[in-house]
């Protein structure tokens, strides 16, 4: 089945005003959006969707508290749709929207769409390292870091990350029934999956969890680097919103991560350069731990360089 | 010879004029200057209430998804932005999420001529 990833994730909100700007301060671009929700894009068009929580058009979250109302992934091509459509049937119910798109429920309570993907294809370089030795370069005279102003949008809807009462049937739903490969795995803790069209590390991480923490620990889309989402990151505290966990380097997935609270009920994490995969990949098994978790973690300080409110020689405080 | 009034007043400290934190609304402050708000102030049904910064789920952990954001959009709940836990606002006990049953520390508050103050 070639399920390319996420889409978009839906969310039902309390202050559609406030999780609007939130959005656009992270950085994602506003589309079609009223005071009674909207669509919030990345650059290949994949987003976050939020609705005020009594919308009835929302579907059901898994648990009450949980704001997550739903996961709606991308497909390469309608036999995919197609196998998804007769696979699922066998045992639940799936419903065919009027946009094409197809509704089920996952064997967590998490209701879940497929499309086929309507992701914009773009070419536009990453972020380049030199390194005497080196064979790939930026360009002379082309700076690393990303200059004040400029403008820094998040690329693509990364991974979503559930808590979930029952990890071995929740792995089981993804992996049996709609052919996700596990890639690395927290011992006890959960799976890392991948689908089958996606070479990321992880468009899903499944936690086991107790039923009263049902529902979502975080997401996150991709930036174009470490320098980018950093920057973008140190931009978002500045705006007054509340880091949780972050900047470091994750282990499993080699991802760079800064998580922040969000007004979605869960974290939400600015993620770069994750590992890829295919099918010879063995799948690493850790156990879950600090040390295990991050290979480093950065700690964040306004301003250490003597001047204008800094001691003269330097804030070592 | 310090007077008992004296002595309590070295004991606290100011956070803001009382009257600045509006009913449903809360404010985090830090007046240790650790970087982070370590604690923050409710006003629910007229009464200030103060509390740590720090939810009862994964300890120390920050709740606001926004400077001074700590309640729902109503006004009638404490959230903890990391994983959505739900508190009642006067008494701290966590009614929804991942701390069900357990309870958000207090501080004590002093209001002295409309000043207020946390006891340190
Ligand atoms: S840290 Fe507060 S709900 Fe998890
Ligand atoms: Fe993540």
């Amino acid at each position: 089945m070639k399920i390319v990833g996420l889409e978009s994730l839906v969310f039902g909100v309390d202050d559609v005003a406030g999780a609007s700007r939130f959005l656009v301060d992270y950085g994602l671009a506003p589309v079609g959006v009223s005071d009674r929700g909207g669509r919030f894009e990345a650059m290949d068009g994949t987003a976050v969707v939020i609705a005020r929580q009594d919308d009835p058009a929302l579907p059901r979250p898994p648990v009450p508290g949980c704001r997550l109302r739903k996961t709606v992934m991308g497909v390469a091509d309608e036999a995919t749709l197609g196998a998804i459509v007769a696979e699922l049937r066998r045992d639940r119910e799936v419903r065919r929207l009027a946009d094409g798109s197809i509704e089920s429920i996952d064997d967590s309570g998490f209701v879940i769409g497929f499309q086929l993907t309507a992701r914009k294809p773009f070419v536009l370089a990453g972020e380049i390292s030199n390194a005497p030795g080196g064979v790939v370069f930026r360009p002379i005279n082309s700076l690393g870091v990303p200059p004040p102003g400029s403008v820094i949008r998040p690329r693509s809807l990364s991974h979503v990350v559930y808590f979930v009462p029952d990890v071995v049937k929740a792995e089981a739903f993804y992996v049996n029934r709609l052919g996700f490969r596990c890639t690395d795995r927290f011992t006890g803790t959960g799976p890392f999956l991948q689908p089958g069209g996606s070479l990321d590390h992880h468009t899903h991480f499944l936690i086991g969890a107790p039923p009263q923490m049902h529902g979502v620990e975080h997401f996150t889309f991709h930036f174009g680097g470490p320098s980018e989402m950093i920057s973008n990151g140190y931009r978002f505290v500045e705006k007054g919103y509340q880091a949780f966990w972050g900047p470091g380097r994750h282990i499993l997935g080699s991802n760079w991560f800064w998580y922040f609270n969000s007004p979605f009920g869960c974290h939400i994490e600015m993620d770069a350069d994750m590992d890829q995969h295919d099918a010879s990949w063995q799948p690493r098994e850790a156990t879950a731990s600090a040390d295990n978790s991050q290979a480093f973690l950065l700690k964040m300080r306004k301003k250490w360089y003597p001047g204008p409110g800094i001691h003269e020689n330097g804030d070592y405080a | 010879m310090a007077t008992t009034h004296e002595a309590g007043l070295a004991a606290l400290l100011r956070l803001c004029r009382a009257d600045e934190i509006g009913e449903a609304q809360s404010r985090g402050f830090d007046p240790d200057d650790e970087g982070q708000d370590s604690l923050f102030v409710v006003r629910w049904q007229g009464q200030l209430h103060g509390w740590r910064n720090a939810c009862p789920h994964i300890d120390g952990a920050p709740m606001a998804w926004r400077r001074d954001a700590y309640l729902n959009a109503e006004g009638t709940r404490i959230v903890c932005h990391a994983h959505g836990a739900e508190f009642v606002p006067d008494t701290g006990l966590c009614v929804q999420g991942p701390c069900r049953g357990e309870r958000l520390s207090r501080l004590e508050l002093v209001v002295i001529d409309g000043e207020l103050f946390v006891t340190s």
